[in-house]
């Protein structure tokens, strides 16, 4: 009993350590905020969870068509909850993500701020916040991409619906669901077809699936190796295969095309604005300069991916986001049906499943 | 009048205040010898050691804070139904891993320090070479070899076993950890005086029974600080298990925080702080009673054993182990970096990651090496609960998953520390939080070898303790030390989650420049990088090994 209590004594000591230098140094702090006059900075802060290649060119253009300096984070999904922990001293003042579910996320939670753009007009009003704290540049469609040397485009399934056949058990490769771009199809999912067809789905998937991975690239390797037929991934990967110096015999489909079908669903990768941020005037001089039609293209070029404005050209391989049909749920409802997709997943089991 | 009055009211309240200061402080240092036993260490080393370990403590208070709002429902969904699974599957990863890695790891040890082995100077750093090969690398290699579609296949039209299973995880991660216990292990078996083992032959026991009975037991310390750098680092980590599609908590925690649930990840931490404490206390629990010591001055240097024989079958073994563990992977690497090269992987900017990769990680071994003594001198010369306490705290770091310590920090420093924020000094720090236990352990083993009565005969003669600590322990200890920081300067230069989150903006590593293109799949382009952070870990490996 007495040991407990001396151990406890020792953790408080521990703790006090803490929180004095802690304290200590809150005292600093409003001085900080205080030098830096609002509006008057020379630099720019983005954290982007998207692959640096595709965001870094851009940003270069930024800096020296403006002379801002951007400083850039390339830290993946993780960026998200580091701009969630920062909420008390911001950092970021735009954060650029390949998810739209990340920025509705965000705004719902308190970290975004609206601003209107010039040039906003272009862009459709579903790939927009209500608040315009985000918008959407590049759509990827959620394709199969399948190995030509395994099956050809006519034995191919065409539907999502088709994951949960058993006569595909084992012959396909997916993400785990708890995977962004997974979580916002499965919403779609759930606007088309209501909880309990795609319980019953997420159930056939995950008892069908070969592998199911922890990200995209595994799959698109895995089908351009040949360990699978075909696998579900966002549509650039597919670009990205092909560009693979090997392995690179590969297909696409886009799903649900037929008439009666609900077309295919779609993500995207768009801009939000931190809310607070430190250089707030760079902040919104970035929206409108990403806006012009050049910046527009380059953003969506990078990745191979499709641009939501359909005057923008898509790169060759891609279709144009005119060419298909694209389910219909807004992008912008996303982040309010977020949590209850999450719980769907987590019931079904497919969240933490790696195989 | 009046003055005086007020002269003597004042005097009597300052007698009043001494005595209670008084009382204070002698309730305070009679609590203070208490906690002490009576030996309180100087305090300049204790103020010293209660920073180091509050500031290893910090990942932990980020997590107790977080999971304590994370609401019973959330924690009873989990307990339900992930918990269970997941500390199976990782549970038993870890054990198998440490078993294998030990029985690696022990065994190369004593073939390379004890036997006659041709080229047995080289072997020594060559077998320790996987530990500068990052394990998710490693992983991909295997994949690439091993795989459903790897070369295997393509020579022989099957692959013999799935990689993408618990063995071939346990396989990966065994091969590319044993490192940690053949160094520590090398370097006791190294101070072990000879003395003993003629003792114990003068007595007539057999080769066979001298390892069993007098080396053995001497290397337990060696031993148990290998294996515990090995299971908490299964653990923690995730590149390769992610890679091989296995589960752990870690990998969990992960997935949670991929769909920005902070808290579930915060809940799943807990339990894993749990795990290592219950991991440390057993290690603690099974070498409580055995105490060992050497004595230097008497030290003569161990005599080889001739093989014989056995010649044949050692040497087939050890080559077997450096070429699963070193060779194969090499030269897949060496194979996509040709690709990445004439893809233009090497530009400038590649350069300038390599530097910045090792100001940081060199930065983090230099204060490893001088924050860990302290800790562990204490813990070794002044038992107590507080030195047991400090002690645990420090390990808090190295079991958690780096994306939990670099959200801790990014929680307190960037709201109480600001100056510190972002700048590649606070990478440094988390390197410290995460791999502190690394050079402890080394230190640890060195100096548990050292008698006390050494300290005693230097205070004895009129040295302070902290003389005592600085002339007569840190000689002795240094090598332990080194290669403690070595250690620290390895893993620091693979580490990639907290270095991803904590990095100032435009600060870029190596292990980023993997990541960039390893997290898209793209190795040739990853390639490169890996290889030369191979390189330049060779440098303070082979450096430490030669200062044995």
């Amino acid at each position: 009993m007495f040991k407990k209590k001396k151990i406890t004594i020792m953790m408080l000591i521990a703790m006090l350590v803490v929180a004095f230098t802690a304290c200590s140094t809150d005292t600093t702090q409003p001085q900080d905020q205080g030098d830096v006059a609002p509006n008057e900075t020379k630099e720019l802060v983005v954290y982007s969870t998207r692959n640096e290649t595709f965001v870094q060119p851009l940003l270069d253009k930024f800096e020296s068509e403006t002379g801002i300096k951007v400083l850039a984070l390339h830290g993946g999904d993780a960026v998200i909850n580091k701009i969630k922990e920062e909420g008390r001293n911001v950092q970021a003042d735009i954060v650029i993500s390949n998810d739209i579910g990340a920025l509705e996320h965000l705004r719902l939670e308190g970290f975004l701020q609206g601003y209107e753009p010039n040039g906003i007009e272009a862009i459709e009003e579903r790939y927009i916040a209500e608040d315009m704290s985000w918008f959407a540049l590049s759509a990827r469609a959620r394709v199969f991409m399948y190995n030509k040397d395994l099956i050809t485009e006519e034995e191919m399934p065409k539907s999502i619906l088709d994951l949960a056949d058993e006569k595909w058990k084992g012959e396909f490769a997916i993400t785990r669901g708890g995977n962004g771009s997974m979580i916002a199809h499965i919403s779609a999912l759930r606007n088309e077809w209501g909880d309990d067809k795609t319980l019953e789905w997420l159930d056939g998937v995950k008892e069908n699936a070969g592998a199911i991975t922890q990200g995209h690239g595994d799959v698109r390797r895995a089908v351009g190796a040949g360990e699978f037929k075909f696998g579900l991934v966002n549509n650039y990967y597919y670009h990205q295969q092909l560009r693979e110096p090997n392995d690179n015999n590969v297909g696409v489909i886009y799903l649900d095309q037929a008439e009666n079908e609900m077309g295919t669903v779609v993500n995207a990768a768009g801009v939000g604005f931190v809310k607070g941020a430190p250089n707030e005037l760079n902040g919104q001089r970035f929206l409108d300069w990403i806006l012009q039609p050049e910046n527009q293209r380059e953003f969506s070029y990078a990745s191979l991916e499709v641009p939501i404005n359909p005057a923008i050209e898509a790169v060759g391989e891609a279709a144009k986001i005119s060419d298909f049909k694209v389910q219909s749920m807004p992008l912008r409802e996303l982040g309010k049906v977020w949590a209850d997709t999450r719980n769907l997943i987590e019931r079904s089991g497919l969240d933490l499943e790696i195989r | 009048m009046n003055n005086g009055f007020l002269e003597e009211k004042k005097h009597k309240r300052e007698i009043q205040v001494r005595g209670f200061l008084r009382t204070f402080f002698s309730i305070g240092i009679n609590f203070w010898n208490r906690i002490w036993r009576g030996n309180a260490p100087d305090f300049p080393l204790f103020i010293f050691a209660s920073v180091t370990s509050a500031l290893m403590g910090l990942p932990i208070i980020y997590v107790i804070w977080r999971s304590a709002f994370a609401g019973k429902d959330r924690w009873v969904r989990l307990l339900d139904t992930r918990i269970p699974t997941l500390l199976w599957s990782t549970l038993s990863l870890g054990v198998i891993v440490t078993i294998f890695a030990l029985i690696i790891g022990v065994s190369l040890a004593w073939l390379v320090q004890r036997c006659n082995i041709p080229g047995r100077k080289a072997m020594q750093w060559l077998l320790a070479l996987p530990l500068v090969i990052p394990p998710y690398v490693g992983a991909v290699t295997y994949i690439i070899i091993l795989g459903p579609r790897g070369w295997i296949r393509d020579w022989f039209g099957s692959s013999p076993f799935n990689i993408y299973s618990f063995w071939g995880a346990a396989f990966v991660l065994t091969m590319f950890t044993y490192p940690y216990v053949f160094l520590i292990t090398s370097a006791a078996l190294k101070k072990m005086n000879r003395s003993f083992e003629e003792a114990a032959r003068a007595q007539g026991l057999t080769s066979y029974e001298i390892l069993w009975k007098v080396n053995l037991p001497l290397l337990r310390p060696a031993i148990g600080a290998g294996a515990i750098l090995i299971f908490l680092y299964v653990l923690s980590d995730f590149g390769a298990i992610a890679m091989l599609r296995y589960n752990t908590f870690t990998s969990a925690i992960y997935y949670q925080m991929g769909s920005y649930d902070n808290l579930s990840a915060t809940v799943l931490s807990m339990v894993l702080i749990l795990v290592t404490l219950i991991v440390l206390w057993i290690e603690a629990r099974t070498r409580k009673k055995q105490k060992y010591y050497q004595t230097t001055k008497s030290y003569k240097k161990p005599q080889l054993y001739q093989l014989g024989f056995w010649k044949v079958p050692v040497l087939l073994y050890m080559l077997a182990v450096f070429f699963l563990s070193v060779v194969l992977p090499i030269t897949v690497l060496i194979y996509w970096s040709k690709l990445g090269i004439e893809a233009g992987a090497l530009d400038q900017r590649f350069w300038a990651y390599g530097w910045n990769s090792i100001k940081v990680s060199g930065l983090a071994a230099l204060a490893c090496m001088v924050l860990a003594l302290p800790i562990v001198y204490l813990k070794s010369r002044y038992k107590s609960y507080f030195t047991i306490f400090i002690d645990k705290l420090s390990y808090s770091g190295y079991a958690l998953p780096g994306v939990i310590i670099a959200l801790g920090m990014i929680f307190i420093f960037n709201q109480y520390i600001p100056w510190l924020y972002n700048t590649p000094t606070l990478l440094a720090i988390a390197y410290v939080i995460r791999f502190l236990p690394q050079s402890m352990q080394s230190a640890d083993s060195s100096l548990n070898l050292i008698s006390p009565s050494i300290d005693e005969a230097a205070r004895s003669l009129g040295f302070a303790p902290l003389k005592v600590l600085f002339k007569v322990i840190i000689p002795l200890i240094t090598p332990g030390v080194l290669a403690g920081g070595a250690l620290v300067f390895v893993s620091a230069i693979k580490e990639l989650p907290a270095t991803l989150l904590l990095r100032p903006p435009g600060f870029d590593t190596l292990a980023v420049r993997i990541w960039v293109e390893t997290s898209e799949s793209v190795y040739h382009l990853a390639a490169p990088a890996a290889l030369l952070i191979i390189l330049v870990s060779i440098v303070p490996l082979k450096w430490m090994l030669s200062k044995y």
